[in-house]
C-alpha cells in the first residue's frame, strides 16, 4: 500500500514534464508507490500568495493537505516552493488549533477536513533520510561521470530550519550526498547557498533585476566548469534554464549549462534514456551534456 | 506568523547580505523596516511596489544579529499593501490564473505536447482538468474574500521617475509564472 502522494504543483507538470517523469520512474525503480493526488491545486505559491493573503495561502493549502490525508498518505513534494508551502501551512495549522477550525470551517463547505495527522516530504530529503544513500548506491547501473553544480535552494533549507532538521545544523550536504551517489562529482563554487532570483514572486515582478542574481550564480558556476546544474525545485529549474537564455540575451552573456532536476540526474543513473526523462526538452540546450553520457 | 520588527535596532546587517539590494541599490530592507515601524506609510511611499521584490530567500534573516523574522515582515507589508488595492498589475495576472484555473502557471499548448512525447496524460491529474475541482478552488476563494481582493480597482502605482530602479518589470507580457 502506498504511503506517499505525489503533489506535482504547476511548473513541474505544465512547463517541465520531465521532472513528473524521472520522478514516476525512479520511484519505480525504488518500488515505492506514489498515489496520484487527482484535483490539487496550486500549492499556492508562498511568494506571490502568502503575501497576498495568508487566510487564502492556508485554506487552500490544507485542502491540498487534505486530499492527501484521505489517501492516508503523507504528501511528497518535488518543487522547493510547495514544500515550503504545504510544510509550513501544515505545521502552522497543527500548531494552532483556532487557526485550523477557521481554516475547516471554509473546508467543510467543500467537503473537505484538515486532520493534521500527515506529514509533508520533500523529495530530496525524503530520498536521503528514508531510502539512504546505500540502497540510492544499489540502484544505481550507470555511474555518471559528471562535474555537478547542486543548488539546494532557499526552500528546501527554510522549512528544514524550521523544523530543527539536522540536516541543515552546521556544514549542509545531504544534496551533495545524493548528487555524488549517482557517481557525479558535486563540485564546490563561490556563494553556493545564493538564491536563484527567482522566488518571492520577484521574477514576476521585476524579472530583469532576478535575472542580475541569476547571472551572478551562473557565472560562479561557469567559473567551476561543471557540465550541469542539479537542483531541486522546478522554479529554479526554470528561472536556470529558460532564465539563461533571457541572461544571454539581455546582459549580452554566453552560457550554456545544462540544467537538470535531481530525479533526472537519478533516472540517467538508473540506466533511464534522456528521452524518457525530458532532458532534451529544456530552453538550454542539454545536447553536449547527454553525448557525454553516451561516450 | 506576526513579524517581531520592532526589536529591529537598525544596524543594516540585512541590507548588507541582500543580493536584490546587492543589484537594485533602491531596494533596502532595513529601510523599509523602519518605515514600517515607524508607520511612515502613504501614497508616495517608494515601499510600493518595491517590496515585491524580495525573494524571500532568508539570507538578511540568517543574518540578523536580533533574531528579527524579516521575512515575515516582508510578507505584512505586503499583504497591508495588497488589502489597500496595491497588488502589482503582473501578479493580479497570477492572482486570476489561480481563479481560472486553479494554478498559477496552468497547462498550456506546448505543456501538453511534451507530456505526450513522455507517455504521461495530456493533462495532468490536477485541479485544472476537472471542473468539480476547480469549482472547490473557486468556493474556497470566495469563502477567504480572494475573489474580492483582486477584483478591486487598483489604484495606478506610481513610479518615481528619479529612482534607478528598471521599470522594466512593469510593462511584461502576462506573466505566466510566479513563486
Ligand atoms: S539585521 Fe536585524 S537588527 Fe539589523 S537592521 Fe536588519 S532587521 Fe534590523
Ligand atoms: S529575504 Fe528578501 S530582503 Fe532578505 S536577503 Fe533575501 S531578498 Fe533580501
Amino acid at each position: 500500500m502506498s504511503e506517499l502522494s505525489l503533489f506535482l504543483g504547476c511548473v513541474a507538470p505544465n512547463r517541465y514534464p520531465g521532472i513528473e517523469a524521472a520522478t514516476k520512474k525512479t520511484f519505480s525503480k525504488l518500488a515505492i508507490e506514489l498515489d496520484d493526488l487527482l484535483g490539487a491545486s496550486c500549492c499556492p505559491a508562498p511568494g506571490v500568495f502568502r503575501s497576498f493573503d495568508e487566510e487564502t495561502w492556508l485554506t487552500l493549502a490544507s485542502r491540498n493537505i487534505a486530499l492527501s490525508e484521505k489517501l492516508d498518505d503523507d504528501v511528497l513534494t518535488i518543487c522547493n516552493g510547495c514544500y515550503s508551502t504545504l510544510k509550513e501551512a501544515g505545521d502552522t495549522l497543527k500548531k494552532d488549533p483556532k487557526l485550523k477550525e477557521t481554516v475547516n470551517r471554509n473546508l467543510i463547505e467543500i467537503g473537505h477536513e484538515f486532520k493534521g495527522n500527515h506529514d509533508v516530504r520533500h523529495v530530496i530529503e525524503y530520498l536521503y533520510q528514508d531510502i539512504g544513500i546505500e540502497r540510492i548506491k544499489e540502484m544505481i547501473s550507470k555511474p555518471l561521470d559528471l562535474k555537478v553544480a547542486v543548488h539546494y535552494g532557499c526552500h528546501l533549507i527554510r522549512p528544514l530550519k524550521e523544523d530543527g532538521s539536522e540536516l541543515v545544523n552546521g556544514n549542509i550536504s545531504f544534496f551533495d550526498e545524493l548528487v555524488q551517489a549517482t557517481g557525479a562529482t558535486s563540485v564546490d563554487y563561490e556563494d553556493k547557498m545564493l538564491c536563484c532570483g527567482a522566488g518571492g514572486g520577484a521574477r514576476t515582478a521585476i524579472l530583469e533585476a532576478t535575472l542580475k542574481m541569476t547571472e551572478k550564480k551562473l557565472h560562479n558556476m561557469a567559473d567551476a566548469q561543471v557540465d550541469c546544474i542539479v537542483n531541486a525545485c522546478p522554479f529554479c529549474h526554470l528561472q536556470f534554464d529558460s532564465g539563461q537564455q533571457d541572461v544571454n540575451s539581455r546582459f549580452r552573456k554566453n552560457y550554456s549549462i545544462p540544467v537538470l532536476h535531481y530525479t533526472q540526474l537519478l533516472g540517467l543513473a538508473m540506466g533511464y534514456s534522456a528521452d524518457e526523462l525530458g532532458i532534451g526538452m529544456n530552453t538550454t540546450s542539454t545536447a553536449d551534456l547527454i553525448k557525454k553520457i553516451k561516450d | 506568523m506576526p513579524s517581531n520588527i520592532e526589536k529591529c535596532y537598525q544596524c543594516g546587517q540585512c541590507t548588507s547580505v541582500c543580493p536584490m539590494g546587492e543589484q537594485e541599490q533602491t531596494y533596502k530592507i532595513r529601510k523599509f523596516l523602519q518605515m514600517e515601524k515607524l508607520g511612515i506609510e502613504n501614497e508616495e511611499s517608494i515601499m510600493t511596489p518595491f517590496i515585491f521584490y524580495c525573494t524571500t530567500c532568508y539570507r538578511c534573516q540568517d543574518n540578523c544579529p536580533q533574531g528579527v523574522n524579516i521575512v515575515d515582515g516582508v510578507l505584512e507589508i505586503r499583504a497591508n499593501a495588497v488589502h489597500e488595492g496595491k497588488m502589482l498589475d503582473a501578479h493580479k495576472k497570477v492572482a486570476q490564473m489561480l481563479m481560472d484555473y486553479g494554478h498559477a502557471v496552468p497547462n498550456n499548448t506546448a505543456g501538453r505536447e511534451k507530456r505526450l512525447q513522455l507517455g504521461l496524460a495530456e493533462m495532468p491529474s490536477t485541479a485544472q482538468g476537472s471542473d468539480d475541482h476547480l469549482d472547490e478552488i473557486r468556493t474556497l476563494l470566495h469563502l477567504t474574500g480572494f475573489d474580492r481582493l483582486i477584483a478591486d480597482e487598483m489604484p495606478d502605482m506610481k513610479v518615481n521617475e528619479g529612482l534607478t530602479l528598471t521599470k522594466a518589470g512593469f510593462d511584461q507580457p502576462i506573466a505566466e509564472e510566479s513563486a
